[in-house]
């Protein structure tokens, strides 16, 4: 059954930039529905990255308001509910790759034990167990972002928010990485927006929404 | 315009670090140069105190014949003076004195002859007990002798010539008879002679009139001195130049005066005492400041290089955008100019501040200081570059781009713990305490007479490497701790993290360069302030000990056995402020042919008015000793130089001859019942020490011509209300410990260590707080990306804190675990190789609980600001760092 996971009304987010009041968010109003994929589409500066932060309870909105109807409080989102993917590297550098992966259920209160079960078995939903023991220095880029993609999965959160996570991978890679996380998805409800220039990526999901100098535009 | 963009830079956004490494130059620079302020200034200050004290710097002995005025031109040509006095010594077969049909008479003895105003210039050689000042004055023991008082007529025998009568005004004390009756002209080394039993100072002119007939009869038994005080203010400040200088002029008179005379010079004597402990005070400021340079040097590299990593990413950042190696170098210099430049001046304000506070005014302008503080400025400009420029030259030739991603890296084994470094400077260490303890600790050698001075600084070769070696042997502990143990890390920090103690244990683990760093860090800053702590409590316990032995007591009270001030024993013992009050006889005996003090105490409870040290008896046992000596009420303890003297073995009859109620020496039997090394106000050489119920039978005589006072408050104060007490008391004399601890003979415990302890010990306790908090703080600030990653993974700000108060309080009680047991250890160490500082050396070391609870607070109050400001920190810069993610 359908479900409303995210819902923003007039939401807006204006930074201070020493005097000068930078809008990187206007009125924004969408709704994030449970087993959605939604691409957010949309230039460098359009306000992708400031929408997902409002989204994932990492930031206030200064305008409008948010709500998480399907999801719970602001509080609790993360990390059971809201997983996130980031750009670049955002493994913790002295945690081995299974260390990083079963972090989110620890800090879900979940038992070690379990936690290491959980990521054990994420890491070998996306075929990274062989190198589950090592350090995040010794991956090479494609293979950190699949691990943070399997740390993403651990928990089997209602929503992952995705920020340009292929941004700094070649065309190849990114494509294997997005087969890997849809794969994973397959058959759950677990919404997924991501935020990216790639149309490749875009094309793969239900719906693409546009930004545009803080103006999301949705459709689908 | 680049460099302009960069300092800018610089100034707003590593704030932190830039100050950090200021601070640590400026503590490096400041220390340095407080040290060469003090070491200076303690030279000087010994020099000062030493010549003070002396009460007539020249006794230049003139040949039977010689021309007076002609000596004294050759003195005023070799240098300037301010007192120069003729003295006639002449000497006297005995001295008679009738009294209600009873004759007294004594032994051999001196008479002196002095001008008026020779007590006015002179005034440490000869004070006022009863009657007048001027006029026939009798040496305190000699009135004793022979019973005679002012206004009695005596008679004084003349080698050669008919005896002649003198009536006596006044009684009066030479404290400084040793000195007065010297051996003018014996070679260094030689045995001390025994002042005279007997002494009349005459008024010049009478001398003369009685003497000079008898230098003609018998030349030998007449002599002249001059008594000099030379001008001090062209003196050397430093003792050992000073006692050269002194020794040089003395020379150059005798030269002059060639073989008419001989300078009996006083100056380089009491110099020559002092040159050792200026040495040992050289040596004790090294080595309770270096450590603290050392440490500020440490903790300037651990802020520099906890911005290792933010600096290897700026590196390739700037080699991403073109910059060439020599450009990036121009840019990183600027930092170490601004460090090296914004330190040392900040360090020498420091300095400056510090010694002027501390050390006496004046001091600042001399060339050792400034000679100091230009060495400390240039450390500390070196210090900045090789904190900042040298590991970032490091980073720009040695990395590449890719390179500069790496953060942790699997931990390979450094070259010293390969080759077991730690253990071989431990090793070292052992072996080379071990050979100081066989030379009996003798650190400092400035043989008597002799120009040359040495100090065996491999002495501190022990505690240093027992540092280093503690501090590497630390960094291999807790590096294989993490590793190894990161279970029990675990469930040890499982009340903090809960159940997050796991990943808590890894994240150290891999972390356990970092973590090891901020241990030793943490435990070198807390064994520093310990052992410096430790030392300096020790130090000043063991000098009250020292101004006790001297004084005597916290308050003696002194009198003649005519009317002893233990008569007002009750009164007191009554005083506001008198703990305890204990009566002591002292009298003279002969040993032999030797006049020696003899000291009648209550065993029992002489201890509950003044410290009985064990090193006071040569067993050791101060216990054992004199409960012997309670249990045989004929004991004797024997100073060692008599026991060798006399070849005497436990149990053997010692008969000496004391002073009964008849005046008269008789023969009392005693049994030898110890070696006494030492004991309160008794001389140095040779003394004895006895029953005092035994000497009051066998003499008739109860008197008891000392009170020994212990202060439950100030002594100055219970000094002042003795003196009400036994005011009326004739020749009756207070001295509280306060003028023993200004004039005692060791002028190194005399010496003010208070200024450089507590400059130090504030040093301490900001080492201790910027070990355990600045350090972690500017480590945290760096690790600020991993706390932004684990909150958008949805970590809580308690789990949050959990990882930074498991690092912190991981840091903060394995660092002063292992610094309180090194700073023990250290101080043991010092105290024992600095076992010719004390006298009598300590039994045990003092603990200063205060200052140490002060110190725990103050590491704990700086790792709880730094957990909880990082931990604020993380959470308030969280959205602007999720852009960098």
């Amino acid at each position: 059954m359908s479900e409303i996971l995210v819902e923003t009304r007039e939401a807006g987010r204006t930074y201070r930039v020493g005097e000068t009041p930078l809008v990187a968010l206007d009125s924004a109003t969408c709704k994030i529905i449970s087993g959605s994929h939604i691409a957010l589409v949309g230039p460098s500066g359009s306000g992708k990255s400031t929408l997902l932060h409002l989204m994932g309870g990492l930031d206030t909105p200064t305008a409008g308001t948010i709500s998480w109807p399907g999801l719970g409080k602001r509080e609790a989102l993360r990390p059971e509910k809201i997983a996130f993917v980031f750009q670049t590297q955002s493994l913790l550098d002295p945690l081995t790759v299974v260390e990083n992966v079963e972090m989110p259920l620890l800090l879900g209160r979940r038992s070690a034990k379990d936690a290491r079960r959980a990521a054990l078995d994420a890491l070998d939903r996306i075929e990274l167990a062989d190198i589950a023991d090592k350090l995040p220095e010794e991956l090479s880029g494609g293979q950190t972002q699949r691990v943070a993609v399997a740390r993403a999965l651990a928990y089997r959160p209602r929503l992952i928010l995705a920020d340009e996570p292929t941004g700094q991978l070649d065309h190849p890679t990114a494509s294997h990485l997005f087969d890997v996380l849809l794969a994973s998805l397959e058959g759950t409800d677990t919404a997924l927006v991501v935020a990216t220039h790639d149309m490749g990526v875009a094309g793969r999901m239900h719906d693409r929404w546009q930004m545009q100098h803080g103006v999301l535009e949705v459709s689908g | 315009m680049m460099a302009l963009i960069w300092f800018k830079g610089l100034l707003s956004r590593r704030r932190g670090r830039l100050l950090g490494a200021v601070a640590g130059v400026a503590l490096t620079v400041a220390l340095l140069a407080t040290i060469g302020a003090f070491i200076a200034s303690s030279g000087a200050s010994m020099t000062r105190r030493a010549i003070t004290d002396v009460p007539v710097d020249w006794q230049v002995q003139l040949s039977p014949g010689s021309d007076p005025g002609a000596a004294a031109r050759a003195v005023g040509k070799a240098t300037p003076y301010t007192a120069l006095q003729r003295v006639g010594y002449a000497d006297t077969a005995g001295l008679k004195f009738t009294t209600s049909g009873t004759t007294q008479t004594t032994g051999p003895g001196k008479i002196l002859g002095i001008s008026s105003n020779y007590q006015k210039t002179f005034p440490k050689e000869i004070s006022k007990l009863q009657g007048s000042t001027s006029g026939v004055l009798l040496a305190q023991q000699t009135a004793a002798n022979l019973h005679a008082a002012p206004g009695d007529q005596i008679t004084i025998e003349r080698p050669g010539l008919k005896p002649v009568k003198v009536k006596v005004d006044g009684v009066v004390n030479l404290p400084n008879a040793d000195s007065l009756f010297q051996a003018v002209g014996v070679p260094p080394g030689s045995a001390p002679q025994a002042p005279p039993d007997n002494v009349v100072v005459l008024p010049s002119d009478q001398w003369h009139k009685l003497f000079d007939q008898q230098a003609r009869v018998r030349s030998d038994s007449v002599h002249t001195q001059l008594h000099v005080d030379i001008a001090h203010k062209n003196l050397p400040a430093q003792p050992t130049e000073a006692y050269t200088h002194v020794q040089g002029l003395a020379k150059n008179v005798e030269a002059q005066i060639a073989g008419s005379g001989t300078v009996g010079d006083n100056l380089s004597s009491r110099l020559d005492g002092v040159r050792e402990d200026a040495l040992y005070s050289q040596v004790l400021f090294l080595f309770l400041g270096l450590p603290g340079a050392v440490l500020a040097i440490l903790l300037t590299l651990a802020v520099t290089s906890s911005g290792a990593i933010r600096r290897r990413r700026e590196q390739a950042l700037l080699r991403t955008r073109g910059a060439y190696t020599s450009q990036i170098l121009r840019l990183e210099s600027l930092e170490a100019v601004i460090v090296g430049v914004l330190g040392v001046g900040l360090g020498v304000g420091l300095a400056y501040l510090a010694a002027s506070t501390i050390a006496p005014s004046g001091v600042l302008a001399r060339a050792t200081v400034l000679a100091w503080t230009l060495a400390a400025a240039a450390a500390g400009l070196v210090l900045a570059v090789a904190a900042v420029l040298y590991p970032a030259a490091r980073e720009a030739r040695n990395s590449t781009v890719a390179a500069a991603r790496s953060v942790v890296g699997r931990v390979r084994k450094p070259l010293w713990q390969r080759t077991y470094l730690d253990f071989l400077l431990l090793g070292v260490a052992a072996f080379m305490f071990w050979r100081t303890a066989s030379t009996g600790y003798q650190v400092v050698l400035a043989p008597e007479g002799v120009a040359q001075t040495s100090v065996s600084y491999d002495a501190f070769v022990a505690p240093f490497l027992l540092w280093v070696g503690v501090a590497l042997l630390t960094l291999r502990l807790c590096s294989f701790g993490l590793d190894r143990g990161r279970k029990q890390v675990s469930t040890a920090l499982n009340p903090i993290a809960g159940g997050l103690s796991g990943a808590v244990a890894a994240s150290l683990a891999r972390q356990r360069v970092l973590v090891t760093r901020g241990v030793v860090l943490v435990a070198l800053a807390v064994s520093f302030a310990v052992s410096t702590a430790v030392f300096n409590t020790t130090y000043t316990a063991q000098s009250y000990v020292d101004a006790q032995l001297t004084n005597g007591s916290d308050v003696t009270v002194t009198g003649p056995t005519s009317s002893p001030p233990a008569g007002k024993l009750a009164a007191l013992k009554s005083l506001p402020g008198a703990a305890a009050a204990q009566p002591m006889q002292h009298r003279l005996a002969y040993v032999g042919n030797d006049l020696q003090d003899i000291y009648g105490i209550n065993p029992k409870q002489i201890g509950n008015a003044t410290t009985m040290s064990n090193a006071y008896f040569a067993n050791g046992d101060v216990r054992s000793t004199l409960n012997t000596l309670a249990k045989r009420p004929d004991g004797v303890l024997v100073s060692e130089e008599t026991v060798k003297d006399f070849q005497l073995h436990p149990g053997d009859q010692l008969n000496l001859r004391l002073q009964g109620k008849d005046h008269k020496y008789h023969k009392v039997p005693f049994h030898f019942a110890g070696v006494v090394r030492e004991f309160p106000t008794a001389p140095k050489d040779s003394f004895l020490v006895a029953n005092s119920s035994y000497i009051a039978k066998q003499t008739g005589i109860g008197a008891q011509e000392t009170v020994l006072m212990r202060a439950s408050g100030d002594p100055a104060r219970l000094a002042s209300s003795a003196r009400k007490i036994v005011g009326s008391l004739a020749g009756a004399r207070v001295t509280p410990i306060g003028s023993a601890q200004a004039t005692i003979s060791s002028s190194l415990t005399a010496v003010d260590l208070h200024g450089l302890t507590h400059l130090e010990l504030a040093f301490a306790i900001v080492f201790v707080a910027a070990a355990t908090g600045l350090v972690m703080a500017l480590g945290l600030a760096e690790r600020r990306r991993t706390f932004t990653i684990l909150s958008a993974l949805g970590a809580r700000p308690g789990q949050l804190g959990a990882f930074l108060w498991s690092e912190g309080l991981l840091i903060l009680a394995s660092g002063s675990l292992i610094g309180v047991a090194l700073g023990l250890g250290v101080a043991e160490m010092l105290v024992k190789v600095l076992k010719g500082v004390f006298d009598p050396p300590p039994e045990s070391i003092s603990v200063p609980w205060v200052y140490l609870t002060l110190l725990a607070l103050a590491a704990a109050l700086s790792t709880g600001i730094a957990v909880l400001g990082a931990q604020m920190a993380s959470g308030r810069s969280k959205v602007e760092d999720l852009r960098d993610l």
